[in-house]
């Protein structure tokens, strides 16, 4: 039976690279994610051995915050530290640590680096010492306040030479220095892609932190003890009650590479939900070419059991027939991930990002993983398949044509039907106050409805789309919605890859157009100032808090406030503060104070707390809130009022004077600015312009384009998620080749007939063309119902998040339909080449 | 013989003579080879024969005579190695696959053995369907007349598959005759049906010729249905052994036997 099955796979080449393509597409995505995320760990993971690699010993503060995301903030140590750190036996050389946002500003006056979505920006401290890994490639380290050095990389992009003048920004503001020295770090140019201005100790901490203040102290022993006694020894050294740790260089190498894979791994997650959702999709594609398949071979399967095969025998060799499909694709799967992988690397290597690399890490787990995967998905896909010809009667035989089993439309009704009804009662339930984790349920059940429904459907909606395309193009558009409509479970299966892929897309995009008709009406309402500067940089450095105050000394500046973001820890857990300017916010931007409370009145401790906030943790005017700043400071922060709206200000707001003498380092994310009655919107704008250029950051802005660019910001995200989904499509596309090229190989004769009484070639593209076009719309018509009702979904399950704003994303429905259209025509493309080329008399020949 | 020196031979000929003001469709010198060299077949060796208007012509002979052959080739569905086929004074050679595909459309009905219809397709758009495909609309008395002749007035909006072997062969019938083509072609027409609905077909085919005037050339193997037939061509090895006119079924048995001799 072996041998029966492999003569079978080998006898039919193009089958078996059809499937295999399927296979193929779901795998190599896979595995170039797997291979990618590897050598990306791998390269951080180098990275950090090499910066770390001289350290025996890592001194810093014990005092950590963390925020909701992850992200640490930790407190600084004084400088002094290093001199006591030096000093003790076994220490070789101390240097100081110090890390923070600063922004290179090019010749040209634009910024070095991409704010919002590329490698960070850094300033540091340097010195020369075995203890700091910077090396001076040219020129010599910098001394005093006015002295800077670059890394190689910033310094030939932004095309400085020794003895320029560079403009940093810092969390200061803006200021100048000449560049005396280009550094490299170690054996590379910039760690990272990073961009790094280097100062001396004193320079940096007073730029960057706070006069006086570092970020750690980085040990190199002398080589006569342990790494573990060298730091028992600094350890007893250190002066007590300040919340000091010392950690050997081992320690802090693995800390800062498990830092980096665990922000890595969302990336990595998010690739691998991708890249089962293309093999899911791909799933359906190979279920559907070895249903067809299996239907083909009808009457060469009963012929194998009329002589004799049992059951078991024809379902083995299918199987058999999967394994091997199965077995070719993943292995040309894993390869392709390969290349895709290395693409990825090479792109980012183009758009800057500069890792040291060692070439691709293609794992043994990479490798049995992808096959293993793409085995059991090939494999399980043909289970029903095998099963069905197995049990193919041996009088099939004997019979003329083999016919699509329709199956028993009351018992699909029942299976399909049972969970659709079950996800819409739990969408109701919902509605109606329960829990919103059951909707995860209730689009699971609505999926699964759905396609066991999809061959009932098939036909009614393939005969709908077909209608205006039958009656426009004649007989052929005719032929072609019966084509569709006449095996509604392969118009269904095919179908399925689209409808997967679109209910998607037309979920996040609804929830997308929803989102944004929710940000437009809360800055709408919220936002009343006529100019805005924003800083893109998310969550790390934005504006120098100074630039408020410049702009409000501006001519024609009626009122202009600054407004930001800090971490403090309450109860254990990192929270967002949003930072306002209490004498100059009044009248920009309302958050909606509820009774007599005035934002004006908020003093240094106190806090405005959301109407949310104050119910939950049941507080009112005077209570007070033990907070502990990120950088140790410990407050009591004073409830002074209650605000309603919470969508920009989140649960905290707080007055920037809490911060003063502090060394938290603050930025504002935004300028809100309010012109003064009678000024010339034109002459202000270029006013406000020219000091953002001086400060050579931030974007200036008018409400409205404010208003755009907030609710564009969304469709970053949309950008990346259709990126993703474009792979489904592409596995769409396949699985509609596929089908087709099998019901032309399947309908030669018919095909042979229609040229014999008189169809030209064109006529014959035409009717397989729009067959496809039919299948394709099917399946993007209800994958855009099914997206919405997702979409719906989702948006309700955020109700508790504020988003309340329902939105159809209609213009989007249209382009899907626009883009099915076209996906159905460009997947007829080779079938119908195919039918044209059937030939008539061979076809009329074969009985 | 091999077929360079066929060629050469027809080049010291005189041109082929037009076919007659009367022939719906004729082949001259017509030849076709498998193969070359010592393993050339030939399928058809210098036939020259043709079909007269309103005619029903039948064509005989055992498997491998050549029959299907000819009327492939005449019907623009295969092409000759040599000579000419010509279907209402059109020499097929001179025509490309799309020009082809229109005479086929218009000038030519088929009526094949099995597989005759589209199964997506109503019997009425299936009778339809040269016509549709040209985007005609055709004489409407004509197609009603034939629908009337077949007795298919009450199974139109019917799927091939709603419909029995005999009334799917008369959609078929119906088919070839809706474009009133030149001539009609019928490969083994009865060949998949029992002898009652076999002979309902004949007689079908029968009128058409005799009461619409239509020209028919049917293969078959089928002495009772050849006996229909107004005249009877007999092929052996690729070439036109004999004819007979007005045949009753006795004599083409007894030719066959003959034949067969």
């Amino acid at each position: 039976m072996f041998r029966i099955a492999l003569k079978g796979v080998l006898a039919r080449k193009g089958r078996l690279v059809l499937t295999s393509i399927a296979v193929v597409l779901g795998t190599a995505f896979l595995s170039g994610t797997s291979v990618f995320t590897a050598t990306l760990n791998r390269t951080f993971d180098n990275l950090f051995s090499d910066v770390f690699k001289n350290v025996n010993a890592y001194v810093r503060s014990t005092e950590v915050v963390d925020t909701d995301f992850g992200f640490q903030e930790r407190q600084r140590v004084e400088t002094n530290l290093v001199d006591i750190v030096a000093k003790v036996p076994g220490v070789d050389a101390a240097a100081a640590n110090l890390q923070a946002f600063a922004r290179i500003v090019g010749k040209d006056g634009k910024p070095l680096g991409n704010e919002g979505n590329g490698p960070p920006t850094f300033g540091s401290s340097v010195v020369d010492s075995k203890a700091d890994i910077w090396q001076m490639s040219e020129g010599r380290f910098p001394k005093g306040p006015t002295e800077v050095a670059l890394d190689e990389a910033s310094a030939e992009a932004g095309k400085f030479v020794l003895g320029d003048t560079v403009k940093v920004i810092t969390a200061v503001g803006s200021q100048e220095f000449t560049l005396v020295g280009i550094a490299n770090y170690g054996d590379v140019r910039s760690p990272g892609g990073a961009t790094f201005a280097l100062w001396d100790v004193d320079t940096a901490s007073s730029l960057l932190a706070k006069p006086g203040y570092i970020d750690a102290v980085i040990v190199v022993g002398d080589g006569t003890m342990s790494d573990e006694a060298l730091t028992q020894k600094i350890q007893a050294a250190l002066p007590t009650g300040k919340n000091l740790e010392t950690i050997t260089g081992a320690q802090i190498t693995k800390e800062t590479q498990d830092d980096i894979k665990t922000a890595l791994s969302f990336f990595g997650i998010l690739l691998t939900i991708f890249a089962f959702i293309g093999l899911g999709v791909g799933s359906f594609v190979i279920y559907n070419v070895f249903s067809i398949s299996a239907a083909q071979r009808q009457r060469e399967n009963a012929l194998l059991r009329a002589i004799g095969a049992s059951r078991r025998q024809v379902t083995i060799a299918m199987l058999l027939e999967s394994l091997a499909v199965g077995l070719v694709g993943s292995v040309l799967g894993l390869l392709g991930g390969i290349g895709l992988s290395a693409g990825l690397t090479a792109l980012l290597k183009a758009i800057g990002v500069d890792l040291p690399s060692n070439g691709l890490v293609v794992g043994a787990n990479t490798i049995v993983q992808t096959i293993l995967i793409g085995l059991i998905v090939t494999v399980a896909s043909a289970l029903l398949p095998a099963f069905r010809a197995g049990r193919v009667p041996p009088l099939a035989a004997m019979r003329d044509t083999a016919l699509d089993t329709a199956g028993k439309p009351r018992v699909r009704l029942v299976l399909g039907g049972t969970p659709l009804l079950a996800g819409m009662a739990l969408i109701g339930a919902v509605i109606g106050g329960a829990r919103t984790e059951l909707l995860g349920l209730a689009i699971l059940f609505i999926f699964i409805g759905a396609l066991t429904l999809g061959p009932l459907v098939a036909r009614p909606v393939a005969l709908t789309l077909g209608r205006p395309i039958a009656s426009v193009r004649g007989v052929t558009g005719r032929m072609a919605r019966q084509n569709a409509a006449r095996n509604p479970k392969r118009t269904s299966r095919t179908a399925a890859p689209v409808l997967i892929g679109v209910a998607l897309v037309t979920a996040v995009t609804a929830l997308a157009a929803s989102i944004q008709a929710e940000i437009r009406g809360v800055f709408g309402e919220q936002f009343t100032g006529d100019f805005t500067i924003s800083s893109e940089a998310q969550g790390f450095g934005g504006l120098s808090p100074s630039l408020a105050v410049d702009v409000s000394k501006l001519d024609g500046v009626k009122q202009a406030t600054g407004i930001g973001q800090s971490v403090v820890e309450v109860e254990g857990k990192g929270r967002f503060l949003t930072v306002i300017n209490p004498k100059t916010v009044e009248g920009i931007f309302d958050i909606g104070l509820l009774g007599d409370a005035k934002v004006t009145s908020l003093s240094k401790n106190g806090v405005l707390v959301s109407e949310k906030t104050a119910e939950r943790d049941k507080l009112t005017n005077g209570s007070t809130i033990p907070a502990k700043l990120s950088d140790g400071t410990q407050v009591d922060l004073v409830v002074e009022g209650v605000y309603a709206n919470d969508q920009l200000a989140g649960r905290y707001t707080v007055s920037s004077e809490l911060f003063e003498g502090t060394t938290v380092s603050r930025f504002d994310f935004g300028v809100y600015i309010l012109k003064s009655e009678g000024t010339d919107s034109g002459t202000l704008r270029a006013d406000l312009q020219k000091l953002v250029d001086s400060y050579g950051s931030g974007t200036l802005l008018s409400k409205d384009e404010y208003i755009d660019k907030q609710a564009a910001q969304v469709n970053q995200l949309l950008g990346l998620i259709y990126g993703l989904l474009f792979l489904s499509i592409i596995i769409a596309i396949v699985g509609i080749i596929i089908t087709l090229l099998l019901s032309v190989y399947e309908r030669q004769r018919e095909i042979g007939l229609l040229r014999a009484v008189g169809m030209t070639r064109g006529q014959v593209r035409s009717a397989v063309r729009w067959e496809s076009v039919i299948t394709s719309l099917i399946g993007a018509v209800t994958g855009i119902l099914l997206g919405f009702v997702l979409g719906y979904v989702v948006i309700l399950s955020l109700r508790d998040q504020g988003i309340t704003k329902f939105e159809l994303p209609i213009s989007s429905a249209v382009t899907i339909l626009i883009v099915a259209f076209v996906v159905g025509v460009l997947a007829a493309a080779y079938p119908a080449r195919r039918a044209t080329k059937v030939d008539v008399l061979a076809a009329l020949n074969t009985i | 013989m091999s077929p360079i020196d066929n060629q050469s031979l027809s080049a010291t000929l005189p041109p082929p003579p037009p076919p007659g003001p009367n022939a719906a469709a004729s082949v001259v010198g017509a030849s076709k080879v498998y193969g070359s060299g010592d393993s050339a077949v030939y399928a058809l060796n210098e036939v020259s024969v043709e079909f007269r208007k309103g005619e029903f012509t039948a064509i005989m002979g055992p498997s491998g005579s050549g029959k299907s052959t000819l009327m492939h080739c005449i019907a623009g569905l295969d092409e000759l190695t040599s000579g000419d086929a010509y279907v209402d004074s059109v020499n097929l050679a001179h025509l490309n696959d799309k020009d082809l595909t229109v005479l086929r459309r218009t000038k030519i009905g088929f009526i094949f053995q099995a597989f005759n219809l589209v199964p997506t397709l109503t019997a009425e758009e299936n009778i339809k369907l040269p016509l549709l495909l040209g985007n005609e609309d055709g004489d409407a008395e004509w197609i009603a007349r034939i629908i009337d002749t077949v007795h298919l007035a009450d199974r139109l909006t019917h799927r091939p598959s709603e419909l029995s072997g005999g009334q799917q062969q008369r959609v078929a019938v119906a088919r070839a005759l809706a474009s009133r083509p030149s001539i009609i072609f019928a490969d083994e027409p009865t060949g998949n049906l029992d002898s009652t609905t076999g002979t309902e077909i004949l007689s079908f085919m029968r009128r058409a010729v005799t009461d619409l005037g239509q020209t028919i050339v049917m293969v078959t193997h089928d002495p009772v249905a050849a006996a229909y037939s107004d005249r009877i061509i007999f092929l052996a090895d690729g070439k036109v052994v004999d004819e007979m006119r007005e045949p009753t079924a006795a004599k083409v048995l007894d030719r066959m036997k003959s034949l067969g001799n």
